[in-house]
């Protein structure tokens, strides 16, 4: 379990998947990628393959959120796990709107 | 490589004495054009005069303060790029200034005002920094929510304070992992304006004049640079097929409609849903009846719904893809997210005018989309009556560099010297009004998905 704040980068123990968070709630949570607990990014990644319950991959670029959209998060590099929070799959988010004017 | 000229051997009238002319002739030889002069060369507007004429310089500056002049020849190189357009094909009309007023249309139709660091729209913001100066442009309503992961704040701070204690390069390195719109204001290095590579043999080349074979262009993209390059070349006889997702339609939608019609009207309306295979299937489809493809996406977008510029350019000979972006379609560059704002400033827009002005400013409205969308349709018309097979990449970076660099003063004297002759010069007039479009809509433009059912019948496609 661990604490998120916004701004902070994770990578996958299993797999190439990196993230950002981009919001989240204060209470310590178990954010997962392929079944494994998410590492800093100067962490060592362990010598194992993503669990196959979470193996449908991440895509770079997406957002995913929980169910309870309490966190949110950017895939900045995809791999071959599925985010998990508390053990539920993360779910992908709606691509932004378009601005009206830029 | 050598580069590719598609136009090699093919002679054109573009005469004109000055910046805009000059600039229209450069344009050219990069194709491989030879530019003949007619005897009776008339004379450019003045850079400074156009610079005013097209409602640029009432859109910089501080509120409040003095209107600014550009120390470089921005709406004359939209008057050139226009005027390099109308030499290869019939049906514009492009009158001195008509490219300058395409600058400056959109803020008049909005009712927009300079704002200093700010951009007209409101959305790009000049900040400073631990050690420069930085543009964000949260352009999208949710781009507001990646702030604080941007900054890594807790979000109830003021976000400025906290932009100001952080260095450049990490401001920028996290803006584009979060897909948000940044860029740094450094001094201005050029850049050519188009990439351009040959897929496949071309066909035989094509006359200038559309009428025995008119392209079916299909227009992927949105908002102001993409839709202005389809709307020009309606103008030169093409038709043009809109597509949008039913999910994301066109933003621009939304903002005035006399922008959106100007840009859009005339051109056939077609809506899918992208997000289902049938809907991916249909755009696959429409796209492999399309001669000229204009897409402003990132590369990777497209990617991921199957879709491959350079297999469908090898589809069927005598094709054109053109791909605009932010800053290429190369590296990591090709997912580094660009608006016509913060574009200008990382092509060193805000650098010039604060040598000059010493004010910290964004420079014109959207600078970067009006003139991407005149060269993007100068290269679309040159690959098509070249014979196509081309894929032709332009970014809003490199347009913006290539146009800065354009007749930029060497040295801060020169500069200083220059924006003070030309501030003069644009304020020796009282009354000055924009020139004449080169197009006016006849008509509205379509409701959304208007002629989905119709478009698809009409090429033997099955309707959803």
């Amino acid at each position: 379990m661990k604490t998120l704040k916004a701004g902070t980068r994770l990578k996958s123990a299993a797999c190439d998947t990196e993230v950002m968070v981009i919001r989240t709630r204060p209470e310590p949570v178990l954010l997962c990628c392929g079944g494994m607990e998410m590492i800093a990014m100067d962490g060592q990644k362990a010598a194992a393959e993503p669990d196959a319950a979470f193996a449908q991959g991440a895509l770079v670029g997406k957002r995913y959120v929980d169910e309870q959209d309490t966190t949110e998060l950017l895939c900045t590099k995809g791999g071959k796990g599925s985010l998990s929070l508390d053990g539920a799959l993360l779910v992908v988010k709606q691509a932004k709107a378009l601005p009206s004017s830029d | 490589m050598a580069p590719v000229r598609p136009l090699a051997g093919l002679r054109v009238a573009s005469g004109g004495r000055g910046h805009a002319s000059d600039y229209a002739r450069s344009l050219l030889a990069s194709l491989g054009a030879e530019s003949d002069s007619p005897c009776d060369d008339e004379a450019d507007e003045h850079p400074a005069l156009a610079w005013r004429r097209s409602g640029l310089m009432a859109l910089t500056g501080r509120a409040g303060g003095a209107a600014r002049m550009c120390p470089v020849p921005l709406t004359s190189c939209a008057d050139g790029a226009l005027a390099a357009l109308a030499a290869l094909g019939d049906g514009l009309r492009a009158a001195p200034g008509s490219g300058a007023t395409l600058m400056g249309v959109r803020a008049r139709f909005a009712g927009l005002a300079r704002q200093g660091a700010t951009s007209p729209g409101g959305t790009c913001r000049l900040l400073a920094c631990g050690d420069g100066h930085i543009a964000i442009n949260l352009a999208r309503p949710d781009d507001w929510t990646m702030v604080p992961a941007w900054l890594e704040y807790d979000g109830d701070a003021d976000w400025a304070a906290r932009v100001a204690e952080l260095p450049a390069a990490l401001l920028l390195e996290r803006a584009r992992l979060l897909g948000l719109a940044a860029a740094v204001s450094a001094a201005p290095t050029p850049r050519s304006w188009l990439e351009l590579k040959l897929h496949g043999t071309p066909k035989a080349p094509r006359p200038r004049c559309a009428n025995a074979e008119r392209p079916l262009v299909v227009d992927l993209s949105s908002l102001w640079a993409g839709p202005l390059c389809g709307q020009l070349l309606r103008e030169l006889g093409a038709h043009v097929v809109k597509v949008e997702s039913s999910a994301r339609p066109d933003g621009a939608r939304r903002g005035p409609a006399a922008f959106f019609d100007l840009l859009n009207a005339g051109k056939a309306s077609v809506q899918l849903d992208l997000a289902s295979p049938a809907g991916r299937d249909q755009l696959r489809q429409l796209l492999d009846r399309a001669d000229i493809v204009i897409e402003a996406s990132r590369p990777r977008a497209l990617r991921q719904m199957g879709i491959d510029a350079e297999i469908w350019l090898s589809g069927r000979r005598g094709r054109s893809w053109l791909s605009i972006t932010g800053h290429g379609r190369q590296g990591d560059a090709a997912e580094w997210v660009a608006f016509g704002d913060d574009a200008g400033v990382g092509a060193g827009l805000s650098e010039l005018m604060h040598r000059a002005t010493g004010e910290r400013l964004i420079c014109g409205d959207a600078i970067g989309d009006p003139l991407t969308g005149l060269h993007a349709a100068l290269a679309a018309w040159a690959s098509w009556r070249a014979g196509g097979g081309h894929l032709l990449a332009l970014s809003l970076d490199a347009v913006l560099r290539h146009c800065v660099s354009f007749g930029a003063p060497r040295s801060d004297d020169a500069l200083h010297d220059r924006h003070a002759r030309w501030t003069r010069v644009a304020k020796s007039r009282r009354n000055i009004a924009p020139a004449p479009l080169c197009f006016a809509p006849q008509s509205r433009a379509r409701p959304l998905g208007a002629d989905t059912a119709a478009v698809l019948s009409d090429l033997g496609l099955r309707a959803a």
